[in-house]
């Protein structure tokens, strides 16, 4: 590697584009370490130094932030490399640079505006959209028309590889020596004006060295990972996968696909119009978004000064939310088996341990309950609440599998409603009304873990998360899942094909309710009691709605609808009450105007209007499945012209699917 | 009970071998309405035979009775001698029965290469903990899976393999078609029921689908019954052939003897043309 890549290049274009992605990764990487990267890193060093102290905040969560602002960092210094690999140059700057702002800048800036991460990312997305509305219409002022991805889709040659490699390495060089020196002129004025403690200055001068060396290292990595996702990359992939079966060239597959599906295939490719959306820099945020889970609960109480506990509860209380939205998204997005009543298994799993892990378990057995063994008991009830509501989910399916659609739904609605009410009635087993106090937290070797406590709450979910999308991911890429899918296409079709229908659509409901058993079993333990009345028929629609806006049959999809629906229900409209009665927010204006109104009685009104907004402009949920996303905007968007199906030639499919002789 | 029969004799030769499906005065009423009367239908290996018939014959009724879709009222159907009734379709197409439909089912969402793995259920075996923990002997069959999947779409040349990520619903009609067979063959089927394979097709995509019938029928060793409308389609192409008309047989046999038939002129013409048109039928029809 000679010193000669290391020069700041001098052909015209490629110092634009390196001008382009320095400017466009230092906005946010800057404004991250003024908000709080530079002071957690900072007091992090004073603290393992000196005697430094901050109230509620221990050494392990100083150096478990500092772990994270270093990853941060790495990412950032990585995706400068894969982004200035991967990008074909055809796009402004400019273009690329507001999208930078408003996606990072914008966030950050809520965030901190509204002191709350919930309320600041709900505003995002409130904000995002009419961002991208707002974009469209100056796109089409413009006259802009942006460039055809196709055009782009070419092998390299050796040659073109290897500039593709320089330019990631030089990249994150470059990145890495702008960052630290610029960082470096703001440490001096600090210096300047009131000294720096000695850990901070032997910081930045290390810092100053290495951050050029890390960029170089990361920069040739993020250029590698680019290198992967060209065409010829991935036509060698492609030709080791199918060793015994007709080989295909990628290049003319992708061009002889209809647009929309290229356009998708597209994405993955390098060069790319628009690398920040590729799938290589989708890796990145995901990691970065993975190490920011992780550790979020020592960064929280750095970047809010309080309520971390209070925080940390209510993510761990998300948690099932997310779960609840992965097993009906089984049911209602892979199988198409419209389920309002999914509930019923939630509250199932929920008194299974309610039953065995508390002192209601003596009432029922005479069995005395030990309170230092019996809690050890959680971990495996957790797969037997999961069995049982398994076992319940194949049997109310039994009278749904002749039926169709609504039928089906309005059966799941009463099932939906009886087992609550079974719960309620039983009252000498489940203690009726009262329900079941006292439940048990889990318990794990070395961890204080009570109702109080969220943090192992909070890693128990995450875990439970992790595993389960893994499961779910495993089932859609299988048989099963595309038996799921071919169901919910067309049912005679997928009859014909071989698949039994019964059979599939009870392991549907199955696996639905097997997820449902393990959020209900670990919701009992957290809140510590369980009440019929905490299952209702609303909760089944709020689970429906967070899989539907989420995105029908999509694993990110719905997590982030589960997280979205939850933030908007029980965060914020539960509390614009509170919110209202400050007299610093803006929504005090509201209770000064009309004393008696409470947000509390249109709460529903305001949901029930997002959900419809939601609806009509995005049907297809926030984050859909290529295929629903698809279904739902048939329209190719590079034709113009809506033919009616009497238009249609008869032969092709418009005219069939229109008139049907059945 | 007729004994299996594997053999691959000359299927026009007239050689009586036992039957592979067997229909025996089929029945079948709707209420009030007889859609299907008492129709005997034996079809050998290897044959190509075709069911051809006025609109509103029964022609697809009888499809359905063979796939399960509907139960016969009276009446047997046997497959390689084991009886076919009551059996749900999934269960017939483990027997060895796979179909296309008129209208083109296919699952429109799924990319074609979907289609064809569907295809394939009754032939894998992954169960549901099987697909979780992914042993060996489930990815080797994944990997088998994909790969008999891109032969089959191999069969009628490159155009479907480098369309096997575009979803279905963005194909032209001809190469739905296409799939459509696709995703049958890949059941491993004994017989392949196909419902106006040609529907909506010009002469030259015609052609190209008689041949690659043809090629079912002569590579794949497969027993062919055809619902065709387009005459010169069923002369050419079918070794037998049966007409059904108000649900009921009223002539089989080959080709040149079907085509001079008064009876089937009549039911497709009219009575009362049937013997004026019988000469003009039979010379515009070679």
């Amino acid at each position: 590697m000679s010193m000669r890549l290391l020069k700041f290049p001098d052909e015209r274009e490629t110092r634009l584009l390196f001008v382009k992605w320095l400017v466009a990764l230092l906005i946010p990487v800057l404004a991250f370490t003024l908000w709080d990267g530079e002071s957690i890193l900072n007091n992090t060093l004073l603290t393992l130094f000196t005697g430094f102290t901050v109230e509620g905040v221990t050494t392990i969560g100083f150096v478990l932030s500092t772990v994270f602002v270093l990853i941060f960092y790495a990412v950032t210094f990585a995706l400068a490399g894969y982004f200035l690999a991967a990008d074909s140059g055809r796009r402004s700057m400019i273009e690329l640079w507001i999208d930078v702002v408003i996606f990072t800048l914008v966030p950050m800036l809520l965030v901190i505006l509204t002191t709350s991460l919930v309320v600041g990312l709900a505003l995002c997305i409130v904000v995002w959209p009419i961002y991208f509305w707002v974009r469209k219409r100056v796109v089409a002022a413009l006259h802009y028309a942006p460039p055809d991805p196709l055009d782009e889709v070419m092998e390299l040659s050796p040659a073109q590889q290897d500039a593709l490699k320089d330019r990631g390495r030089s990249g994150g060089f470059w990145f890495g020596t702008a960052f630290s020196l610029i960082w470096l002129v703001i440490d001096l004025v600090y210096l300047f004006s009131g000294g720096l403690p000695t850990p901070v200055l032997i910081f930045v001068i290390l810092r100053t060295i290495l951050f050029p060396v890390f960029g170089l290292l990361l920069g040739q990595l993020g250029g590698e990972l680019a290198l992967r996702r060209t065409l010829g990359a991935l036509q060698k992939k492609a030709d080791a996968k199918d060793k015994n079966a007709p080989a295909v060239d990628l290049e003319s597959e992708i061009k002889s696909l209809s647009p929309t599906r290229a356009r998708e295939e597209v994405k993955e490719l390098v060069p790319n119009d628009q690398p920040m959306r590729s799938r290589g820099a989708q890796l990145f945020y995901l990691a970065l978004l993975a190490a920011f889970v992780l550790l979020y609960p020592a960064l929280d109480p750095l970047l809010f000064s309080f309520g971390t506990v209070g925080r940390i509860s209510g993510f761990a209380d998300a948690g099932y939310y997310v779960i609840l939205a992965l097993g009906l998204n089984i049911v209602v997005g892979f199988a198409g088996l419209l389920d309002l009543g999914y509930v019923a298994f939630f509250a199932i799993g929920a008194y299974t341990w309610a039953l065995i892990g508390s002192g209601q378990f003596t009432v029922l057995t005479g069995l005395q309950v030990n309170p230092q063994v019996w809690p050890w008991l959680f971990w495996p009830v957790l797969i037997l609440s999961a069995c049982v509501a398994a076992f319940w989910g194949v049997l109310l399916g039994i009278p749904t599998l002749r039926l169709r659609g609504d039928y089906l739904a309005i059966v799941t609605l009463g099932f939906g409603e009886i087992i609550p009410i079974i719960f309620l009635q039983m009252d000498k087993y489940t203690n009726g009304t009262n329900g079941v106090v006292g439940i048990f937290s889990p318990h794990f070797p070395g961890i204080n873990w009570t109702t109080f406590t969220p943090v192992p709450y909070y890693y128990l979910i995450l875990a439970l998360i992790v595993l389960l999308i893994f499961i779910n991911l495993r089932l859609r890429d299988s048989r099963l899942g595309r038996a799921w899918i071919a169901i919910r296409e067309d049912e005679i079709a997928a009859a014909s094909s071989g698949i039994n229908l019964a059979n599939t659509k009870l392991f549907a409901f199955g696996a639905g309710a097997f997820f449902s058993g393990i959020a209900g079993a670990y919701h009992a333990a957290k809140v510590g009691n369980v009440t019929p009345d905490a299952f209702s028929y609303n909760d089944s629609i709020i689970y429906l709605a967070m899989v539907v806006i989420g995105g029908l049959g999509s694993i990110p999809g719905v997590i982030v609808g589960a997280l979205v629906v939850y933030a908007v229900n029980q965060l914020i409209l539960a509390q614009l009450d509170t919110m209202a009665a400050d007299p610093s927010s803006v929504l005090h204006i509201v209770k000064v105007l009309a004393p008696t109104f409470t947000f509390d009685s249109i709460r529903n009104l305001i949901f029930g209007t997002i959900l419809v907004t939601v609806m009509l402009f995005r049907p297809e949920g926030l984050i859909p499945s290529a295929r629903r996303r698809r279904e739902l905007h048939h329209v190719d968007q590079g034709q113009d012209v809506e033919v009616g199906s009497l238009d249609v030639p008869p032969g092709t499919p418009g005219f069939e699917s229109e008139i049907r002789v059945e | 009970m007729s004994i299996e029969h594997t053999s691959s004799g000359s299927p026009a030769t007239g050689v009586v071998t036992d039957a592979l499906l067997d229909l025996s005065v089929v029945t079948k009423q709707f209420g009030g309405l007889v859609a299907v009367k008492d129709v005997d239908l034996q079809i050998r290996p290897q044959e190509i035979v075709s069911v051809i018939g006025p609109n509103g014959a029964g022609k697809t009724t009888v499809f359905n009775l063979i796939t399960g879709i509907y139960r016969p009222t009276f009446g047997d159907i046997r497959l390689e001698g084991k009886t076919l009734v009551g059996l749900s379709p999934d269960q017939i197409v483990k027997r060895g029965i796979a179909r296309t439909f008129q209208n083109i089912r296919l699952f429109n969402n799924m990319t074609v290469l979907e289609n064809v793995l569907v295809g394939q259920h009754t032939q894998l075996k992954a169960t549901i903990l099987g697909s979780l923990f992914k042993p060996p002997r489930v990815v080797r069959e994944e990997a088998h899976a994909r790969e008999r999947a891109l032969e089959l779409l191999g069969f009628f040349g490159t155009a479907l393999l480098e369309r096997q990520e575009e979803y279905v619903i963005n194909l032209s009609y001809a190469d739905r078609r296409r799939v459509e067979i696709a995703r049958a063959l890949a059941a491993n089927p004994k017989v392949l029921l196909l419902d106006e394979p040609t529907a909506g097709m010009n002469d030259t995509e015609t052609l190209e689908a008689v041949k690659y019938i043809r090629r079912l029928r002569d590579e794949l060793g497969l027993t062919i019954l055809l619902i065709e409308h387009k005459l010169a389609v069923t002369m050419g192409m079918s070794d037998r052939i049966a007409v059904l008309d108000y649900g009921q047989k009223i002539a089989e046999g080959l080709p040149e003897d079907i085509r001079r038939n008064p009876k089937v002129i009549a039911a497709y013409l009219g009575t009362a043309s049937s013997e004026e048109t019988s000469e003009e039928a039979t010379k515009s029809v070679e």
